[in-house]
């Protein structure tokens, strides 16, 4: 068996395999990793504050930018994440495969951060075009395994830091030793190829274990400079690929290339595109309603607007991005009453937040909660048009909220009251 | 070094632990069981399939290859590796659209033939890659010409 190994891993020698690689990989990863751990708790709290928490309203784009980069990271990761765990591979078949309660604690840790990694990318990914071929809750699981992710990436760091240190720079000691430039002393750490233990020839494999082995020994080997290079590039390339053909969906400037993300910018009635529609919020016959009317709240104070007083209060027209948390944005021309003016009417407090309520049935986004800064800010309007037509029934038609920088979740379509809280 | 390990550490088990807490808190047994085996399905998918796979088709070029100047094949190589990346993050698209969406606005495009569009594009890059690659080592050591076809 640990002859078995031994030829496994010597089989999956290669140049690209060394511990310089995985530490460049390894470095533009964990890059990707904070970017989306740092994007995805700003996101979180903005959809669950806690009490005390305040966000900036300012830019309105702020969502849009911090989400675009959580989804486009998180595509990056798929070929950074295949690149780094390329360059550690024939680690796996380490001889012997436990050396000590350590040692097993650490391969048992590195066993779930690429598990949970590979888990956390894949089910972010499936998200973006609404897919759950699991039973398990995509928000609460994302959002747990953030946590172990970025947890066990902490772990890995500091067990490794040695390594990372020996190989972080083109001039590093281990950098030099592995391109053979310090003479004699002991070659490369640990996950070198060159540092798997010489198999003895006398002792060949038998069966078709050792056929395998000798098909691959008989292949002309690699050149490792073009090898090196060849590898990088092809990561480099796939990283970069996979980022620009799909960021159009959040960064207008890609959008001319976006041929593969799961969301298309001016597509979908009132040329934006549909997270959640009518039929499925339940809201084909209620929100049509001729009794309908919007009613805003503040303890006693009540009142109650239908959708042509609405209609004949002044109106404000700005220009707002609807983001979601999928990641796909779009900016568009928002019309409606000032949502600080209906506040006004009922006498709230520009430091009470709102509690907003739509005409869904059903669904975590039927109830949510405002901060004062969003619903004092000028630009926040209940919109009753959208780039110059009446609001699509798929868009919060006979009102929905708009404000800057909030999810797109958050921007209540099918407004029925607004409550200011106490 | 040895401060920053331990910190390093104690954060890492800080975020195992709040990970683990939001996971019972948050989801049940069957569920959490779900994740876990979603968890050892991709460990064994990447470690078990894919990557031996990558191995058997290095190994496959390398020896078909032989008489093909190494460059040419990482070439070659590094354009497969861009286009089944690519593949892998757009498949899945394919299949959803198949099987249908929550609304039209989701996966609006023809996924498969801008899959089969990329392809052929990376063929031709790839192509002109390896055009350029040849004629550069030709006219560095043209001694070694002959032995290129």
């Amino acid at each position: 068996m640990r002859r078995l190994l031994a030829y496994t891993q010597q089989a999956l020698s290669a140049p690209p395999r060394n511990p310089r690689m995985a530490v460049v990989i390894g470095r533009l990863l964990a890059i990707a990793f904070l970017l989306c751990f740092g994007t995805g708790l700003y996101s979180h709290f903005l959809q669950e504050p806690e009490p005390w928490m305040r966000f900036s309203t300012v830019p309105a784009q702020l969502y849009q930018v911090t989400q675009g980069i959580h989804i486009a990271a998180g595509i990056a990761c798929f070929p950074l994440i295949l690149g780094k765990l390329y360059t550690i591979y024939p680690q796996l078949f380490q001889t012997p495969p436990v050396k000590s309660p350590l040692h097993l604690l650490e391969r048992a840790s590195i066993a779930l951060f690429v598990g949970a990694s590979l888990v956390q990318i894949t089910i972010g990914l499936l998200n973006t075009y609404q897919w759950y071929p699991w039973k398990f809750g995509f928000r609460e699981v994302h959002w747990a395994l953030s946590f172990v992710v970025i947890g066990s990436l902490a772990i890995h760091i500091a067990v490794k830091l040695p390594m990372i240190a020996r190989f972080w720079t083109r001039n590093s000691e281990g950098t030099r030793e592995l391109r053979g430039e310090t003479a004699g002393g002991e070659t490369s750490g640990e996950t070198a190829p060159d540092a798997a233990a010489p198999v003895a020839e006398s002792a060949p494999v038998g069966g078709i274990t050792g056929r395998i082995f000798r098909w691959i020994d008989g292949a002309p080997s690699a050149e490792p400079a073009v090898s090196r290079r060849g590898f990088v590039t092809a990561v480099g390339v796939s990283t970069a690929t996979v980022v620009a053909l799909t960021a159009g969906q959040s960064f207008a400037a890609l959008s001319p290339f976006n041929i593969f993300a799961p969301r298309v910018k001016g597509t979908g009635p009132n040329a934006l595109p549909v997270n959640r529609t009518a039929k499925a919020a339940q809201v084909l016959d209620t929100a049509v309603s001729p009794d309908w009317a919007l009613t805003i709240s503040n303890g006693p104070r009540t009142v109650s607007l239908t959708r042509a007083e609405l209609l004949a209060l002044p109106q404000t027209t700005v220009e707002l991005p609807i983001s979601c948390v999928e990641g796909w944005s779009q900016m568009a021309t928002w019309k409606g009453v000032r949502l600080r003016e209906l506040l006004n009417k009922v006498g709230a407090d520009t430091a009470q937040g709102l509690k907003l309520t739509s005409l869904e049935k059903k669904g975590g986004y039927r109830v949510t909660q405002m901060g004062p800064e969003y619903a004092f800010d000028a630009s926040t309007l209940v919109a009753l048009e959208v780039n110059g037509d009446t609001l699509d029934i798929d868009h919060g038609y006979p009102a929905r909220m708009i404000a800057p920088g909030r999810p797109g979740v958050l921007q209540t379509k099918w407004l029925s009251k607004l409550e200011v809280e106490a | 070094m040895k401060i920053t390990r331990v910190i390093l550490i104690v954060i890492g088990l800080a975020g195992l632990f709040l990970g683990a807490l939001i996971m019972v808190q948050k989801e049940r047994p069957d569920q959490i069981l779900g994740v876990i085996v979603w968890i050892g399905a991709a460990i064994i998918v990447h470690d078990g399939i894919l990557s031996p796979l990558l191995l058997l088709l290095d190994v496959w070029m390398r020896r078909a290859g032989r008489r093909i100047p190494f460059g040419v094949l990482a070439i070659v190589q590094g354009g497969v590796v861009v286009g089944a990346i690519m593949s892998m993050l757009v498949l899945p698209e394919i299949y959803k659209k198949s099987i249908g969406t929550k609304n039209p606005t989701i996966l609006p495009l023809d996924y498969g033939l801008n899959l089969a569009l990329f392809w052929a594009a990376v063929a031709l890059l790839t192509a002109a890659a390896c055009a350029i690659y040849l004629r550069r080592r030709r006219a560095s050591s043209p001694a070694s010409s002959a032995s290129i076809d």
